[in-house]
């Protein structure tokens, strides 16, 4: 009975979300094409690059005009087809959306991958795990460093350290890429002990281990700067949480029918709180992949963020339609699974409409 | 159990503000920045200001380049600062001008001659010489002389101006540089293995230690330039002004293009603010208002303003921003414009939802409506002032992030041209390599003034915060 | 001859708040004997809750004193520390029903969990023993035992409080503590719990401190009546004497404040608002609300007067009465 009423809940929420996610991939894919507008302006540069490739053919230079104009006439509209301009943009719209919700992410129009591939699905794939590796590994590292501080934090209420963390929290309104500049500043500049930036050593190492070593010091300085800037509001806002959540009645009401302080945590203070805190890991590590551009861009990790900067600056719009659009699954799908966690836990999901 | 004598009234809150240190902190610090804000403004119009960073006019020419800020000298060496010396001023301060007409010869004696003490630790960034010249046809051949403290005097070179208001960059004169080249040879014996600058040879104390940049010393004594010329021309004059750049300059330094930084300093302030205030004040209200019409009303509206909001969920909020930002030309209102409709239908509007959903039940409500009141007067009469309170410390602890985001489109280039904001100073102290050429002081200055705008109203968001909500007040 | 199964010596529960020391308990003797049971009351905000916390030691973080003798039993808890504290006295010597049942039961456990734990931990026995004891407790309560699987928010009010009467039934402790148990109820539901409490009382020879701001309510249930007022006990005195004749003009008071249906009263109010706890009223606290306040009672609190059989008063009025205690 539940099981059925789980499903259909499911079921909704997929339909829900999946109707977000298409309408947001055709705005992704209006806008960066501003409209049709960007249209105009690869049709004039096409025409710009035909006639300056014949005009540099000697050989063109003999033929009569006519036989020219058609030559131009004829590569130009070859172009277009070939990239697809001949159709109106709002026909070719929805082909962009047909394929780029099926993942058929085609083509880049000028990136190619570092493999030398053009196909924007290896483009993407290719930066993916530079961005997950230094992105994602900041957030888990955030995520527990925050939780235990916080826990310890609570439990200490009032303390010196308490206070300092209080105190202390406001700092994280500087964002991480900010830290990175000041920490570029003082290791890479003054004390040049790090690199400024980059992912390996130029030339790169030649064994595994040494260059898995210089792979580790260039992710010092840019996990430093978003642990430091994710550090104390982390923790400060978990022990705030979970303060409030210790006064609850029903916590006093454990603590005076004898609850072991272990139990009390873990059933009466955890537990309930368990939602919302797996909602923020969740969301945390989901946005990780977005790839932090400016952090990226500081730091010149060759990661996700730099190539959505560098595909928008080239406006290579098949690359920035894929980003968008894996992206925008990604955060359907942790969304979805997100609500169904909610349900299995939160006894007052899982039965009903909820209250 | 609640907090005895708190009153949920602006006078209150200020009250209870003053007794965290936070509170303090923060409010102190934001009039400072108001302050700044209005004095610039005031002084330095916003048109004017653009003009003036962008250099027209040569405004700037006078001024010493990368120069560091002048009270760096209580922290190490003695820097030079900029000397400047004009004919026009003659009598004053160790400047002699004299012309004497040769008679019949419709040609003039000009004797132009610049006296200044250097008494500094370190060498002048550079040393130029602007000429004024008046002239028919003929303009007037000048020779250049270099005295040193103890009376060597060195001809630099023979120099005709090419015209009326002509620059003679002495530093990288090569004429210049082969008359001093040949003069050290013959103080030292031999020619020095790596060729000293210009401003080092003019001023180095002459033995040894001459031989490199890294041991030379400047002698520390008077000197004078002076020059003889040969004017044609009855109505001929000619005036100069040297100028002996320093390494230090004005509170705050000079960038690479010779622009005083404090400019800048004090015209990011109010573009800091207007734009995190502007931004963070209008989504706020936006937001509010959608919650409420949303919880309130219900229904199909409220379904289509949360899909709207899990839309924008979806959507990449500053990719998008640097595709318009790309594609089109920006000026600070429709940046601010454009922000704003990015972030509108944002996450704040689910938790504010939820409030208005609960106050919606409250008895006081039915009675509102029992006696006939508008849904209109209600929303505004009851609910908003309800919901208020808590929204405020989210208010002011956001404007951080907005002025964040402004100097990241501008470290990102993609800023506003022309605008003296303190993220385009870090991306032009990027883009000249600040980092790599000792330059600190340019970014670190800019970089203060955005961390402590940032403090302050992160401590202040954070202050009211535990004033205005009940349930951290017990915490 | 009957004892005291639980007895206050000078106790005391002092904290901080930002504005100054909430003297919530100050200077409190009583005494419940066994089967015996004793309703306080008193206004809000005078200190009731804080002297069940204080006597079952559910300290707030921001204790400034907290001493005085706590005899359960003959054995002062106070000089326990917590750990053995919380394994000989709580749940197993005295337990509590809390003001809000709602919000005492943990909204992601199940009922029978919540119900069976106290057994859990103090009796260390197993998971479906203490099950099966939970739902005995459960039924004896009125609640039927597949509810064991539900979760609070799927409970009514009533049932909620009666859970939570279950769950400190469970260990059969001696003494159990109810702070307004039914404040939050509807009157049928009310009745009908109070009703269950007297039963129980009956049958099991519990004895009950009974926490409440409803005079017409403790008549259900008490046996012996203590008036509270501004952190200090200021009446103690048999249920019938304080319906018919209470001593202490605060009493009076209270008493002339209930409506009453069969005799034709218009019920009175007392003028004035209870006291701060931290700036508390020179002299006796309650003299500025008092009608037969005079000189004396500004200046000097009095002390605790023996009006006899047990009738303790604290009230310059009885000065000449017994001696001072």
């Amino acid at each position: 009975m539940a099981a059925k009423d789980l499903v259909k809940f499911v079921a909704k929420r997929a339909i829900t979300i999946f109707l977000v996610i298409v309408v947001a991939a055709y705005l992704t894919i209006l806008i960066a094409n501003m409209g049709g507008y960007v249209d105009e302006i690869m049709k004039s540069e096409i025409i710009l690059n035909v006639t300056t490739r014949f005009q540099n053919d000697p050989q063109f230079r003999n033929y009569p005009q006519d036989v020219r104009d058609r030559l131009i006439n004829e590569t130009v509209t070859l172009e277009y087809k070939r990239i697809g301009l001949d159709q109106p943009f709002i026909i070719r719209s929805f082909m962009y959306l047909k394929n780029a919700l099926t993942l058929d992410l085609g083509r880049a129009l000028y990136l190619t991958s570092d493999s030398g591939s053009r196909m924007v699905r290896n483009i993407i794939l290719e930066r993916l795990p530079q961005t997950i590796m230094l992105f994602t590994t900041a957030t888990l590292i955030n995520f527990f460093l925050s939780l235990f501080i916080g826990l310890y934090l609570s439990r200490h209420h009032g303390s010196f350290l308490d206070r300092l963390f209080i105190a202390g929290a406001p700092t994280s309104v500087i964002p991480g890429w900010f830290y990175g500049i000041f920490l570029i500043l003082i290791f890479a500049a003054y004390l040049n002990v790090l690199p400024y930036g980059g992912i390996i050593d130029v030339p790169p190492p030649t064994t595994t281990l040494l260059y898995a070593l210089s792979v580790l010091k260039h992710m010092i300085l840019p996990l430093s700067a978003w642990i430091i800037s994710a550090f104390f509001l982390g923790a400060y806002s978990n022990r705030t949480f979970f303060l409030i959540f210790s006064t609850e009645d029903y916590v006093e009401a454990a603590r005076a029918k004898g609850v072991p302080p272990r139990q009390i945590e873990t059933k009466y203070i955890l537990r309930p709180s368990l939602p919302p805190i797996i909602t923020m890991l969740a969301l945390g590590i989901v946005n990780s992949w977005s790839g932090a551009m400016i952090t990226e861009t500081v730091f010149n990790w060759r990661g996700l963020g730099l190539l959505t900067y560098a595909a928008i600056s080239a406006t290579d719009t098949p690359v920035i339609i894929g980003i968008t659009v894996i992206y925008a699954y990604l955060l359907g799908a942790t969304v979805l699974l997100l609500d169904i966690i909610y349900g299995l836990i939160d006894p007052r999901i899982k039965v009903g409409k909820g209250s | 159990m609640s907090s005895e004598g708190y009153e949920f009234t602006i006078k209150g809150t200020l009250k209870e503000l003053i007794t965290y240190k936070s509170g303090i902190f923060g409010t102190a610090f934001l009039t400072l920045l108001l302050t700044i804000s209005i004095y610039t403004v005031v002084t330095l119009p916003y048109d004017q200001a653009v003009r003036l960073w962008r250099g027209e006019g040569g405004v700037w020419l006078e001024n010493p380049r990368t120069a560091q800020p002048y009270w760096v000298k209580y922290f190490g060496q003695n820097l030079p600062e900029t000397i400047k010396r004009d004919s026009t001023q003659s009598g004053q301060g160790g400047t002699v001008k004299i012309i004497t007409s040769i008679p019949q010869s419709g040609m003039k004696l000009a004797r132009i001659s610049f006296t200044f003490d250097f008494s500094y630790d370190g060498f002048p960034s550079e040393l130029n010489i602007f000429f004024s010249a008046k002239y028919n046809e003929s303009a007037p051949l000048l020779n250049i002389y270099w005295v040193k403290p103890g009376g060597t005097e060195i001809k630099l070179l023979t120099y005709i101006p090419r015209s009326q208001n002509d620059k003679l960059y002495l530093s990288i004169n090569t004429q210049v540089s082969s008359a001093l080249m040949s003069y050290m040879s013959g103080i030292l014996g031999k020619a020095p293995e790596v060729p000293l600058p210009t401003e080092y040879s003019l001023f180095a104390v002459e033995d040894a230690t001459m031989n490199s940049t890294l041991t030379a010393k400047p002698l520390k004594g008077t000197y004078r330039l002076y020059i003889e010329g040969t004017l044609f021309g009855e109505d001929s004059d000619i005036d100069a002004k040297l100028i002996v750049y320093g390494k230090v300059y004005g509170l705050a330094g000079t960038d690479n293009q010779r622009r005083d930084l404090t400019v800048a300093l004090l015209w990011g302030t109010p573009i800091a603010l207007a734009f995190g205030l502007t931004a963070s004040v209008m989504i706020t209200f936006i937001e509010l208002l959608l919650a409420t019409i949303s919880g309130y009303y219900g229904g199909k509206v409220d379904s289509v303003i949360q899909r709207i909001t899990e839309l924008y969920m979806i959507l990449p909020f500053l990719p998008i921003l640097i595709m318009i930002s790309t594609f089109y030309k920006l000026d600070l209102p429709v940046l601010i414009v454009v922000v704003i409709v990015l972030s509108i239908f944002g996450g704040g509007i689910k938790s504010t939802r939820a409030l208005v959903m609960q106050i919606k039940e409250y008895p006081y409500i039915e009675a509102a409506r029992a006696y006939g009141a508008s849904s209109k007067r209600i929303v505004f009469l009851y609910i908003i002032p309800k919901i208020l309170p808590p929204v405020i410390p989210a208010l002011i602890g956001s404007v951080p992030s907005y002025v964040f985001l402004e100097a990241a489109l501008a470290i990102l280039g993609l800023g506003i041209p022309n605008l003296p904001s303190w993220g385009k100073v870090i991306n032009e102290s990027f883009n000249a390599g600040a980092l790599y050429k000792g330059y600190y002081y340019w970014v670190l200055e800019p970089a203060f003034m955005l961390i402590l705008t940032a403090l302050a109203f992160s401590f202040l968001g954070f202050a009211l915060d535990k004033i205005v909500n009940p349930k951290l007040r017990e915490v | 001859m009957t004892e005291n199964i639980l007895e206050c010596k000078n106790l005391v529960l002092h904290y901080t708040a930002k504005k100054g020391v909430v003297k919530a308990v100050n200077d409190i003797s009583l005494g419940l004997l066994k089967g015996e049971s004793l309703a306080l009351v008193g206004e809000s905000g005078c200190g009731k809750s804080s002297l069940a916390k204080a006597i079952i030691r559910l300290l707030p973080r921001n204790i400034q004193s907290y001493t005085g003798e706590i005899l359960i039993d003959g054995q002062d808890t106070m000089k326990l520390n917590e750990k053995q504290f919380r394994e000989e006295i709580r749940w197993k010597k005295i337990s509590m029903v809390f003001q809000g049942a709602m919000n005492s039961l943990n909204p992601v456990l199940k009922v029978g969990y919540q119900v069976a734990e106290p057994l859990l931990i103090h009796e260390k026995l197993k998971k479906n023993e203490a099950m099966e004891k939970a739902k005995e407790a459960l039924s004896v309560v009125g609640i039927h035992e597949s509810f064991v699987d539900r979760y609070p928010f799927e409970l009514s009010g009533g049932m909620k409080q009666r859970v939570v009467i279950a769950m400190a039934l469970v260990t059969n402790p001696a003494i159990i503590i109810l702070d307004e148990p039914t404040s939050a109820l509807d009157v049928i539901t009310q009745a009908n719990i109070m009703n269950l409490l007297k039963r129980l009382k009956k049958e099991r020879g519990l004895s009950y401190f009974f926490i409440t701001h409803d005079i017409a309510l403790s008549s259900e249930l008490a046996d012996k009546i203590a008036v509270m007022y501004a952190g200090e006990i200021q009446e103690i005195v048999s249920a019938d004497t304080f319906y018919k004749k209470a001593a202490h003009p605060y009493s009076q008071k209270l008493m002339a404040s209930v409506p009453t249906l069969r005799i034709d009263k218009k019920p009175e109010f007392i003028p004035g608002a209870p006291p701060s706890l931290i700036n508390p009223p020179s002299g006796c606290k309650f003299h500025p609300r008092c009608p037969s306040a005079f000189d004396k009672c500004a200046k000097e609190n009095p002390p605790i007067f023996d009006l006899g059989s047990g009738h303790i008063a604290k009230c310059w009025w009885f000065e000449q009465s017994e001696g001072k205690k």
